[in-house]
C-alpha cells in the first residue's frame, strides 16, 4: 500500500505543472515583410540593443535571425518579437532552444520555467531532457495566414496572455 | 470598353515581368508606405541641377534633410530648401514631414502596406511658375495616401495626394489667376539588379527604378505627367545613393525647368535613441 501511495503521489506530482529548471540559450527568427539588406540590418541593429544578446548570426536570403543569448538571460519571446517589430517588420516564424536540465515532463500540459511558461499544443507525449526546440504558436509569432490555421487549436486569445504572463503555445520541432 | 482591356493587357504584361524581378520600395521621387526604424535617424543630401526652360543655366537645389522614426508606425522629415535661384546660394524656407503606417499585411518576403502623410512648408523664393511644389518653390501644405506592395522583392507603389499652395514669404502672394490646388499621383517600380544571392550585410546592392510623377491643378485641369528612371547603390546596408533623371513627357501649365539630375545620399546612423 504505502508504494502504491508513493507511485500515487509521484504521478501527481508529474502530472501537475511542473517549474523546471530551463534556460533559452539561442532563438531562431524569421522575418516578414522585407527582402533588402538595409531592412535586414535595421533588424540586426535593433537586436543587438539588448544586453542579453551575445551574438546575431544572420541568413540574409531567408531573412533568418540566429539569435545567441548570454547566460542567464532574461530575455522572453516577446522582447524579441517587439525589437522585430521596431525595425519596421514581424515575426514569421521563431523557434526557441530550450535547454532542459534533467527534467522529464508529461506533454499536453503546461510547463512553468524561469518565467516563461509554456503550453504544448500537440497531443503527443515526450519528453524534456536536453536541448529542445520549441516552436511558438502564438499570434505575431507566425504568419497570419499560418495563425488562421493554428486559431482553432489555441482556442483562446493567446495574445492576452502573453502579454499578462508570458505564456507562450508551443510544439516541439 | 475595348480601352479598358488594354489597359488591363498591359497591367498584365507588367505584373507578369515583375514578377521575374527583383525590386526595393526605396524610390527616389516618392516615400513608400514604409517606415524607418524607431529610435534611428538618418541623413539625406539631396541635389537637382535642373536646366532653365526661358533662360539659359541651370537651376540648382539643395536640401539637407534629417528623419528620424518616432515610433514602428510613425516618422518625422525636416527639409531645408536652399537654391540658387536668387544668383547666390539662398536658404529659401524649410519643411516639417510626417508619415504614419496605419497597415500592414505582411507575410514571407511580401508585404502590402499603406500609410498617411502630410508635410507642411515655408518658402521665401518668388512664385515663378503654375506647378505647385512644396518641396523647395511653395509655401503650403501636402496630405496624401501611399500605398506600397512587395512580392518576392518586387515593390510597387502608389501614391495620391492634395496640395495647396500658399502666399510665399515675405510678400511673394500666390497669383490670383492661377489654380492654388492640385492633386499629385504617383507611381512607381524597384527592380534589384545586383546581388542576385546575398552573401553579407557589406554587400553593395543595385537597385534600378522607375517613376511616374503627374500633377493636375484643380481649378484650371492644367496638368503634366514626368518620368524619372533612376540608379540607386545601398552601401554597408547603411546607406544609399541615387542617382535620377527626371523627365518631362507633357505639360499643359507653366513650369520653369522641369528636366534635369538628381543626386541624392542618404545615412542611416541605427538606434540612436534605444
Amino acid at each position: 500500500m504505502k508504494s502504491l501511495k508513493k507511485i500515487m503521489i509521484a504521478a501527481i506530482v508529474l502530472l501537475s505543472i511542473p517549474s523546471a529548471f530551463a534556460q533559452l540559450s539561442r532563438v531562431d527568427i524569421v522575418a516578414t515583410g522585407l527582402t533588402c539588406s538595409m531592412c535586414s540590418n535595421a533588424i540586426n541593429k535593433q537586436l543587438k540593443t539588448l544586453t542579453d544578446v551575445e551574438k546575431v548570426d544572420i541568413d540574409l536570403n531567408t531573412n533568418t535571425f540566429v539569435v545567441f543569448l548570454k547566460k542567464s538571460n532574461q530575455i522572453t519571446p516577446k522582447i524579441l518579437k517587439d525589437k522585430v517589430e521596431n525595425a519596421g517588420f514581424f515575426v514569421g516564424e521563431m523557434v526557441l532552444y530550450m535547454y532542459f536540465d534533467k527534467q522529464k515532463t508529461i506533454m499536453n500540459s503546461a510547463v512553468s520555467t524561469n518565467n516563461l511558461t509554456f503550453i504544448f499544443i500537440d497531443n503527443s507525449t515526450r519528453t524534456l531532457e536536453g536541448e529542445t526546440k520549441l516552436k511558438v504558436f502564438d499570434k505575431g509569432y507566425i504568419t497570419s495566414k499560418a495563425f488562421k490555421k493554428v486559431a482553432k487549436l489555441i482556442k483562446y486569445d493567446g495574445n492576452n496572455a502573453i502579454e499578462k504572463g508570458n505564456v507562450y503555445h508551443v510544439k516541439i520541432v | 470598353m475595348l480601352k479598358l482591356s488594354r489597359m488591363k493587357q498591359i497591367i498584365l504584361i507588367f505584373l507578369i515581368y515583375s514578377s521575374q524581378i527583383n525590386a526595393q520600395e526605396l524610390f527616389v521621387f516618392s516615400e513608400p508606405a514604409s517606415n524607418m526604424p524607431t529610435g534611428s535617424l538618418g541623413i539625406r543630401m539631396g541635389q537637382s541641377l535642373m536646366k532653365e526652360s526661358f533662360s539659359s543655366g541651370y537651376n540648382y537645389h539643395l536640401m539637407p534633410e534629417i528623419m528620424f522614426g518616432i515610433n514602428k508606425n510613425l516618422m518625422l522629415h525636416t527639409t531645408a530648401f536652399v537654391s540658387n535661384r536668387s544668383y547666390n546660394l539662398v536658404t529659401e524656407g524649410g519643411s516639417l514631414y510626417a508619415k504614419y503606417r496605419f497597415l500592414s499585411l505582411d507575410d514571407l518576403h511580401a508585404h502590402f502596406r499603406m500609410a498617411f502623410f502630410g508635410r507642411f512648408s515655408v518658402n521665401n523664393a518668388d512664385i515663378h511658375q503654375e506647378e505647385i511644389e512644396t518641396m523647395g518653390h511653395n509655401s503650403g501644405y501636402e496630405m496624401g495616401l501611399v500605398a506600397t506592395k512587395l512580392v518576392k522583392k518586387i515593390a510597387l507603389n502608389a501614391s495620391f495626394s492634395f496640395e495647396k499652395a500658399m502666399d510665399n514669404k515675405p510678400n511673394y502672394y500666390f497669383p490670383n489667376s492661377q489654380s492654388n490646388n492640385a492633386s499629385n499621383y504617383t507611381f512607381s517600380i524597384g527592380k534589384l539588379v545586383y546581388p542576385q544571392q546575398y552573401s553579407s550585410l557589406k554587400q553593395t546592392n543595385l537597385n534600378v527604378m522607375l517613376e511616374v510623377l503627374g500633377q493636375n491643378l484643380n481649378q484650371n485641369g492644367k496638368s503634366f505627367l514626368d518620368i524619372a528612371p533612376s540608379l540607386q547603390f545601398i552601401i554597408l546596408s547603411q546607406a544609399r545613393i541615387d542617382l535620377a533623371y527626371r523627365q518631362q513627357l507633357y505639360s499643359s501649365m507653366l513650369r520653369t525647368a522641369p528636366n534635369g539630375i538628381y543626386l541624392k545620399m542618404e545615412y542611416i546612423f541605427f538606434n540612436i535613441k534605444k
